[in-house]
């Protein structure tokens, strides 16, 4: 393990690299306090960016931006009480409060912290447990890999924004989409309506764009008279000996739930800063504070959101299955330039992998140069008129739809898709589970068609393989275990059901 | 309205791409090895109908307000792009892009000379330049592509 440890160390150490980092970490902080932007959309705008780099530069970008962005949504958050991103949502519940009290300083102070502190923890996890996973799946069988990719999908019904239903019907219909194309088994083209361009599939990247690019500008067209004011910050300053006392548990607790609920396939930062929050609040001394102002209700969102990000990535790296719709985007990015995420990539890339991670814990410590020396100038970049920003914002998405494969189809792919991605928000269908279910889709199919093939057709064979067996269980449980517990609670606790 | 209106068109649509699949080669029994090419685009279309009877039928009605005029607005501004794209993709972003300003209420000149003609031109060149990428020929493009 040290060798490809310190070769992708090495990997890094290259000084253009390093200030392409550093460009990118700031580039991260932008997009994150941009409003309407977040770590996906500004993942899915720069991927067309880095196809022409060499992998590892181009991979370490794309995670830079996800650390950072998820990090800076926490300044929005707290100095004009708008979550730069869905995850800094529970952030604002504290931190508007504390600097409407002139606190804005400390707030930052320890949102940056907490995040710096979540974020290395969580990848010194990726680093110990991505390489574990990678060679326990290493002995998987395509039926394995099949019922491992179902359960990856069944966990979309509880992400996002929509009902389960509607969650898993948008990720069915982007494993539909993988469908457009030949059938890699028989060679048979699908749904191609005389298009040489769609014989490889409809891409993932100007489907990416157009869902979570294209269609926020239709969004942003909703909200144009929403008003932003600035709180007045005089300056940061690091949290007090009395507040790291206070919340050195809570961080350490938050920093685990955000890296477990990273883990799991799907769920992203914005579930683990919601439990990282409610754990918060219940094991603090002060739980009158949450909601007014407490220090303890910022770290817990904070180190939960950002510690998601490396424990996101453990799935995507090991197993080739996104732990949140922003590693969807990365996974994305790996397969554009060529890299088979999943147990091969500890033995045949293991360099690129390890440089990944050094790269993740790299940024992490950078920001907190920018988190606490450059907030207040962040903070000024949320007040770039939306006027302004979003024709430039559809100038890059286009650009970038059409540079991966030199396509004008991909411009106007990425256009329809924003077009459906906007009328499935508005109706309650998250975009998320769409992404991701593009990117399974293709790995879905094929292993079934393998296990088919290995089983003789005879499919039921599979339930007699444990492991399988267990991704099954695990799947029905992911569907329908919310649905047994809420009845189960429903009816020990009779309050619940009358809504008392 | 929606609570049915959208499952229905969903329905209808994966009903028509289901037809569309019936349409599809058929590889020979005594070839086959695994699945049809139509059988897995079949049996996704089959849940998502059946989810989407689903939906219609349990789950719980969301109201909507209506669609602001600026994102009809927009959308039409969609299909001048798709439009003017045809004669030259930059000219097609420039119109876009100060048409949407403007819709959205930008009335400054150096504003709209930003998102019309800067930023595009900074893009092109970006593009041309450092990555390398070559765009489809246009009234504009040609200027510099000769």
């Amino acid at each position: 393990m040290m060798e490809p440890l310190i070769a992708g160390l090495t990997a890094l150490m290259d000084p253009n690299l390093l200030v392409l980092l550093f460009a990118a970490t700031l580039g991260g902080v932008i997009i994150g306090a941009l409003p309407g932007l977040n770590a996906t959309t500004g993942a899915a705008l720069l991927l067309p960016f880095t196809i022409t780099m060499e992998p590892i530069p181009a991979i370490a970008i794309l995670t830079t931006i996800y650390c950072a962005a998820t990090f800076a949504g926490a300044i929005t958050a707290i100095l004009i009480n708008t979550p730069g991103t869905s995850a800094s949502a529970t952030t604002c519940l504290d931190g508007f409060p504390l600097a409407q009290r002139g606190e804005a300083g400390r707030a930052l102070g320890m949102a940056t912290i907490s995040s710096t502190v979540g974020g290395i923890i969580s990848v010194v996890c990726l680093m110990l447990a991505a390489p574990l996973m990678a060679r326990m799946a290493y002995n998987f069988a395509p039926p394995e890999y099949f019922a491992l990719t179902v359960f990856g999908i069944s966990m979309l019904a509880t992400i996002g924004d929509g009902t389960p239903l509607k969650n898993i019907i948008a990720g069915a219909f982007g494993v539909f989409l993988a469908t457009v194309g030949k059938d890699l088994l028989t060679t048979v083209e699908r749904f191609t309506f005389g298009f040489n361009e769609l014989s490889e599939g409809i891409g993932f990247v100007p489907v990416m764009i157009g869902i979570f690019g294209i269609s926020e500008l239709l969004v942003q067209a909703e909200r144009l008279s929403v008003e932003r004011r600035q709180v007045i910050m005089k300056a940061i300053k690091l949290p007090s000996r009395e507040d790291y006392a206070r919340v050195w548990k809570t961080v350490l607790r938050s920093s685990g739930i955000g890296t477990f609920i990273g883990i799991l396939p799907a769920e992203g930062a914005t579930v683990a800063s919601m439990i990282g929050y409610n754990e918060a609040r219940r094991w603090s001394k002060k739980p009158e504070e949450f909601g007014k102002g407490s220090i303890e209700g910022i770290a817990g969102a904070e180190a939960a959101n950002n510690s998601a990000t490396g424990g996101a990535m453990v799935p995507t790296l090991a197993l080739g299955i996104p732990g949140s719709p922003t590693a969807a985007v990365i996974l994305a990015g790996l397969m554009v330039h060529g890299l088979q995420p999943g147990p091969t990539m500890f033995t045949e890339q293991a360099t690129f992998a390890y440089a990944i991670f050094w790269s993740m814990l790299l940024v992490n410590v950078m920001f907190i140069f920018v988190g606490l020396f450059g907030a207040k100038i962040f903070a000024r970049v949320t007040f770039v008129p939306v006027q302004i920003l979003w024709p430039i914002v559809f100038t890059f998405s286009i650009v970038g739809a059409y540079a991966l494969d030199q396509s004008m189809l991909d411009v106007y792919i990425a256009v329809g898709s924003g077009v459906i991605g906007y009328f499935m928000r508005r109706f309650g269908y998250s975009v998320v589970p769409l992404a991701i279910g593009l990117i399974l889709g293709g790995m879905l199919e094929k292993r079934l068609g393998q296990s088919l093939i290995m089983l003789d057709d005879q499919w039921w064979l599979m339930f007699t393989r444990p492991l399988t067996l267990l991704f099954f269980v695990l799947t029905f449980l992911a569907l329908f275990g919310p649905f047994f517990w809420r009845r189960l609670f429903q009816q020990r606790d009779p309050m619940v059901s009358t809504g008392e | 309205m929606t609570r049915f209106a959208v499952p229905t068109g969903i329905i209808a649509f994966c009903g028509l791409a289901f037809w569309l699949s019936t349409q599809f080669d058929k590889v020979p029994p005594i070839l086959l090895r695994g699945m049809q090419p139509a059988d897995f685009p079949q049996m996704v279309l089959i849940l998502i109908i059946v989810l989407s009877v689903c939906v219609a039928l349990f789950d719980q009605p969301i109201e909507h307000g209506r669609i602001p005029t600026t994102v009809w607005v927009s959308l039409a501004l969609f299909a001048v792009f798709a439009l003017s794209a045809q004669l030259d993709l930059f000219l097609g972003l420039g119109i876009f892009a100060c048409a949407l300003a403007w819709a959205w209420g930008e009335r400054r000149g150096w504003a709209l000379t930003t998102v019309a003609v800067v930023s595009p031109a900074m893009v092109f060149f970006l593009f041309d330049q450092v990555f390398n990428i070559r765009f489809p020929r246009g009234l504009l493009t040609n200027l510099w592509y000769g």
